[in-house]
């Protein structure tokens, strides 16, 4: 199949990656990883892949922030889903559902995805966005 | 009980008189004392205080009126007669102005001498009266006033800051640590503070004069008084009870509690990076288990079984980064338990080395130890110095690139055992060294991408070697290696 949409990865812990890479080929994806934020950044240039899930803290506590935001500023990365992979509230404290439009205005994401990824639920999220792009 | 005799001073230059006198009033129980001229009746009755004193006008050396004068002078409560044949209106006059109480002519019946005596003492009396209760008065004054004194000194002494405001929320009373603390410039007596004061504080004081009546309950809040955490402080309001039990007003006493929210916000950072850093093998080896069990991924048996193994390494990883943080627990609390003894730096070294032998051939790296000491020993608990440099050495060998070098060399300096462990590893970044001994720390980068480690190592290092009061240098370039010297001190002494 050719048209089977391409999914960045980015997750500097390696076996998590592989595992997540696992899941969501098994659900008919490509999969592109990376396992830094640098990494992940010339992964994005090179592949353009239709969505990327991008790991929250990396070498830096915000690296998943900050790379969303290079992505979304891309002319390219700007037309397509992104997502940061965290156990968010938990460890960062920040409420994504409950923050300010200024908090959102900087934080680029279009969803925070909990981790360990439930796999039904975030294919899911995934085909709602393309399905959204598409109409 | 010996009844009090009233001391009187006859001054008087005819000796007759002055006996006659004497016997007088003896007999009535008054204590005479004679002078026979104005010097010495200057001299005595400025000596001693008389109760009473009659003084002849006319004598030939210095005449009564100056005697007066000096007594009056002296004790201006010794009641004075002056006596004198030659009365004239003026000297009464002059006399009465310096302080006489009376004026007796001469020559006098006895009874007149007496009456007037008895009136002179009673008078004395009020005197020393009148004198004692001034006295008790001024030095109550005195005393209430240092009382005052002193209160103040100690409120604006005390560190927390103090603010009495009265019903009508005008401040009452403040110490210089008030200011301070409500980040106020000044505060002035009887102004309306209320309406400057934090909101949270006035919400404190509000509580308690919204009742009218004084109850004895207390309302505290802890309170940013300045952003980005520089000023924290805890204001508790307490009202203030009038003699009668009504509300007089409120007392507020605020306590800076910065270095406290500091501590706080730390450890919950810990706790937080605790719970990640424990957090992601679990969510690893969950993952895996997950990928054998489900039916619908498929996965080879090769694969299966790196996985397995892969859970095996993250667990192993685990349950050294908790007995890590076990092992900080207990130095923390102080509960290590250390055999002090006679170790030798060198034979730790060398013991260490062989044990990295595997590592070491496998990256090709050459190792080198001099020891420029023959005795290269301290006294420390064998099993933390040998923690300390498997660590350092570890890290050397971990850090290091393919057919690197580790150069170790010991030597002794007057207090310490410097032991320096230089790498051709990847080095540190500037921002990174400052970062190097907290808890969690690894240099992440696409460099130490593969090197596991539990970022507790050099944490725990510091640890032990702070509690021996040595310490640790590090030099570093980027890139190119790091040293480390470390120092422990010769003698012991402080464990």
């Amino acid at each position: 199949m050719t048209d089977k949409k391409k999914i960045l990865l980015v997750d500097d812990d390696l076996d998590l990656l592989e595992q997540n890479k696992i899941l969501i080929e098994s659900k008919g994806y490509e999969v592109i990883t990376a396992n830094s934020s640098k990494e992940g950044w010339e992964q994005f240039r090179k592949s353009k892949p239709d969505a990327a899930v991008v790991d929250l803290i990396m070498e830096e506590h915000d690296s998943g922030f900050i790379l969303c935001y290079r992505i979304k500023r891309d002319e390219h990365g700007k037309h397509i889903p992104v997502f940061i992979l965290t156990s968010a509230t938990y460890e960062t404290g920040f409420k994504f559902s409950a923050s300010t439009s200024e908090e959102k205005e900087w934080i680029k994401a279009d969803a925070i995805i909990n981790k360990p990824v439930v796999l039904d639920e975030f294919v899911q999220k995934l085909e709602s966005f393309f399905e959204l792009k598409e109409k | 009980m010996i009844e009090y005799k009233p001391k009187v001073l006859v001054v008087d230059d005819e000796r007759a008189l002055r006996t006659g006198v004497k016997r007088l009033l003896e007999m009535e129980d008054y204590e005479v004392t004679e002078a026979e001229n104005g010097t010495e009746g200057i001299k005595l009755g400025t000596e001693t205080e008389f109760d009473l004193a009659v003084i002849d006008l006319k004598m030939p050396d210095v005449d009564g009126i100056e005697v007066l004068k000096q007594i009056k002078k002296k004790f201006p409560h010794t009641v004075c007669y002056i006596a004198t044949a030659y009365a004239s209106y003026e000297t009464a006059v002059e006399a009465t102005r310096l302080g006489a109480t009376g004026y007796i002519p001469k020559p006098f019946p006895p009874e007149e001498l007496i009456q007037n005596l008895k009136e002179g003492y009673q008078t004395r009396l009020l005197y020393v009266e009148a004198d004692k209760w001034r006295k008790e008065r001024e030095e109550r004054l005195l005393e209430v006033a240092f009382e005052k004194t002193r209160l103040n000194t100690i409120i604006n002494s005390i560190s927390d800051g103090v603010l009495v405001i009265n019903k009508a929320g005008e401040a009452v009373l403040y110490n210089p640590a008030a200011l301070k603390l409500l980040d106020l410039i000044s505060i002035h007596i009887e102004e309306k503070i209320i309406g400057r004061l934090h909101p949270e504080i006035v919400g404190l004081i509000n509580k308690i004069l919204s009742k009218e009546e004084y109850q004895p309950s207390s309302y505290s809040s802890q309170i940013e008084m300045k952003l980005q955490g520089e000023l924290f402080v805890e204001a508790t309001a307490s009202p203030v009870p009038h003699p009668d039990n009504s509300l007089a007003g409120v007392v507020v006493v605020i306590r800076n509690i910065t270095a406290l929210k500091k501590i706080e916000q730390l450890k919950s950072q810990f706790v937080s990076m605790v719970s990640h850093e424990l957090k992601a093998p679990i969510a690893a080896v969950y993952g895996f288990l997950n990928l054998i069990t489900d039916d619908k991924i498929k996965i080879s048996n090769e694969q299966q079984k790196d996985y397995i193994l892969r859970s095996q390494l993250r667990l192993d990883g685990l349950l050294k980064m908790v007995n890590d943080l076990l092992d900080i627990s207990r130095m923390e609390m102080k509960t290590v338990r250390r055999e002090i003894k006679q170790v030798c730096v060198e034979e730790i070294i060398k013991s260490v080395i062989e044990l990295f032998q595997v590592e070491i051939n496998k990256k090709g790296i050459s190792v080198s130890l001099n020891c420029e000491s023959d005795a290269a020993c301290i006294k420390a608990d064998y099993d933390e110095i040998n923690r300390l440099f498997t660590n350092f050495i570890s890290n050397a060998i971990k850090y290091n690139k393919e057919n690197g070098s580790v150069s170790i060399s010991i030597s002794k300096s007057e207090d310490y055992l410097i032991t320096e462990i230089k790498d051709t590893g990847i080095g540190l970044k500037p921002e990174e060294k400052k970062k190097l001994f907290s808890e969690f720390f690894r240099a992440k980068n696409e460099l130490t991408k593969s090197i596991s480690g539990t970022g507790l190592g050099l944490s725990i290092v510091k640890r032990i070697v702070d509690s021996y009061s040595g310490k640790i240098e590090v030099e570093s370039e980027f890139g190119s290696g790091t040293t480390f010297r470390i120092f422990l001190p010769s003698s012991l002494k402080s464990v």
